[in-house]
Parts: C-alpha cells; sequence; structure tokens
C-alpha cells in the first residue's frame, strides 16, 4: 500500500470518535468507570483501528441499534462513517457523518470525517468548509491539520525545492529579493 | 482502560503520517568564482515535514570555517527567516565537504557562508 492511499487511512482512523463528549467530561463529577455501556461501539471501535472495516462497521451498526445516550449515537454514526469510508462506500459514509452532525454539530472528529470523505469524491468546497469548522472545533488537532495539507495538496499542489546558495551576500541578497 | 479510551486511537499514527507526507525537493545550486574552497560533495537539507505541511518557506544563511581535510566545522546560523530550517541548514553542513588542501598551503581564516533557500513550488500546472 502507497504512503498515498495510507494516509487518508490514517487521517480516519485517528478520527475514531470518543464516546464521551468533551464539554461532558469537563463538567462530570469524578466517578470510576468499570467498562463501556454499549460494548458493541467499543468493540467496533477496536476493530476500525486494527484496521478490519468490515468487522468495525457491522459492530458499530449493531452497537448504533441499542446505544441510547446521545454522546454514543454521535460516536457512533462517526465511527460508522469512518468505517464505511474506509470501505470506499462514501455515500453511506456521508449520510452516517450527517446523521452524527445532526445530532452533535459540534463534533469535530464528524467534520473531520465527512471532509475526507468530501475530499475522496473531488467535492473541494464543501471539504474545506468542514476543515475550517473542525478547525475552530479543535484548533489544535492534528488529524485536521493533516486533512488542511491534503485539501491544500489536492487544491494547489506543491513541490519543495531547495536552492543552495554559494554566491556572495551582494549577488546572493539580491537572488532573495 | 477507561471507557473514553476505548473510542480513541493514539495520535501517534497521524505524527508518523504527517512526517511521510513530504516528497524529495529538487536541488538547485548556484556559485561565483574565487572561493577559497572548492566543494567536493554538497549536501542539500531535508524541507521540514511541518514546514511543508504548513506551506512555510524560508532563507537561512550559515556560517562555518573549514578544516584541511574539507570538513566543515564551528557552523553557526548567522540568518534565518524561520527556526524550523535551521536545523535541516545546519545538518546539511555538516555533511557536506570540500576538497582538500594540498601541503604546505595555509588554511584560510576567513569563514565560508552557504544560503538555503526552503521554497514550495506550484505543480498545478504540471
Amino acid at each position: 500500500m502507497t504512503i498515498a492511499r495510507l494516509l487518508p487511512l490514517l487521517v480516519l482512523l485517528a478520527s475514531l470518535a470518543n464516546a464521551q463528549a468533551p464539554a461532558d467530561r469537563s463538567a462530570a463529577v469524578p466517578k470510576t468507570v468499570v467498562g463501556p455501556n454499549n460494548a458493541d461501539l467499543a468493540d467496533g471501535a477496536a476493530a476500525l483501528k486494527a484496521g478490519d472495516a468490515e468487522d468495525g462497521v457491522r459492530l458499530t451498526q449493531r452497537g448504533l441499534k441499542s446505544a441510547t445516550s446521545r454522546r454514543d449515537r454521535v460516536a457512533g454514526y462517526s465511527n460508522l462513517c469512518a468505517g464505511l469510508a474506509m470501505l470506499e462506500r462514501f455515500d453511506e459514509a456521508l449520510q452516517a457523518c450527517n446523521r452524527a452532525l445532526e445530532l452533535d454539530d459540534g463534533h469535530w472528529r464528524s467534520y473531520s470525517n465527512r471532509a475526507l470523505v468530501y475530499l475522496k469524491q473531488e467535492r473541494y468546497p464543501e471539504a474545506e468548509r468542514d476543515i475550517s469548522t473542525g478547525e475552530r472545533l479543535s484548533p489544535n488537532s492534528r488529524t485536521l491539520k493533516t486533512l488542511r495539507t491534503m485539501y491544500r495538496d489536492a487544491v494547489d499542489p506543491v513541490s519543495p525545492s531547495i536552492i543552495i546558495d554559494d554566491r556572495r551576500e551582494t549577488e546572493a541578497d539580491e537572488a532573495g529579493r | 482502560m477507561k471507557r473514553a479510551d476505548r473510542y480513541r486511537l493514539p495520535a501517534l499514527l497521524l505524527l508518523w503520517a504527517t512526517g511521510i507526507a513530504a516528497d524529495e525537493p529538487s536541488v538547485t545550486y548556484l556559485e561565483d568564482d574565487g572561493h577559497e574552497r572548492v566543494p567536493l560533495n554538497t549536501v542539500a537539507p531535508v524541507y521540514p515535514s511541518v514546514a511543508r505541511r504548513d506551506r512555510i518557506e524560508g532563507d537561512v544563511q550559515v556560517c562555518f570555517k573549514v578544516d584541511r581535510e574539507g570538513r566543515p566545522f564551528r557552523i553557526a546560523v548567522r540568518t534565518s527567516t524561520n527556526r524550523v530550517f535551521e536545523k535541516p541548514a545546519i545538518r546539511a553542513i555538516r555533511a557536506s565537504r570540500y576538497q582538500p588542501l594540498p601541503d604546505g598551503q595555509p588554511v584560510p581564516a576567513i569563514k565560508t557562508c552557504r544560503t538555503f533557500r526552503f521554497r514550495l513550488v506550484s505543480t498545478a500546472g504540471d
């Protein structure tokens, strides 16, 4: 598998949603968590992380049927979006991302996943919009930085170039201007 | 493992992904006549992946002395537009070599300076 093909997959994997919303975490009373509420969602996420998209999608879909809390449903749909994108079922992936964002329009991982789907579909304006929204919600996200690079490389590709300038200063300064 | 962690992938994968996104730079060499020391093996710096990712360009001028055998030493950054380029520039100088001096010829006291210009060239028309 080439690096170019691997990169979107890694972005998706890193965007797997956390079932616990950040706002909820900060406000929560400290408590011991014995295990996940929804084992299928957790197993689905684990399968996706392991690169098993088929199993990940199947388990996440099963987990979504019994998911009751909004945050689990948001995480489930976001992960489903990632899994379907890994399987290159982009239209279905979009539906899952849209569902996650209907439930929580502040979920940056869903914007991230949807942006990647848009990039794969060459829908660049929509991808840019989602990346920007994600960046506003999570300014330090490496996933979104990678997506921003992928977007830029798609719409305005560049190649690195290095000039080694051994000329004396006057000439070199002029060349740099 | 806490419940929250079960849904999250370590960020290491992404670090790796961004680190390998950079491609090989093209290298242009500019020189003029009359330098005290003649380059033998000129090593180009790597384009930092973070700078490549964030579309940062910049210049670094590095000055150094060259010993009798042609090895650079006392390497120091003289001017720099962005610190991200300084380490690759120093590494490139350290790996470069000049022609050794013949026996009896004194080692010039003057420093040699080299400027690296890191650029990103649009390939949209290719």
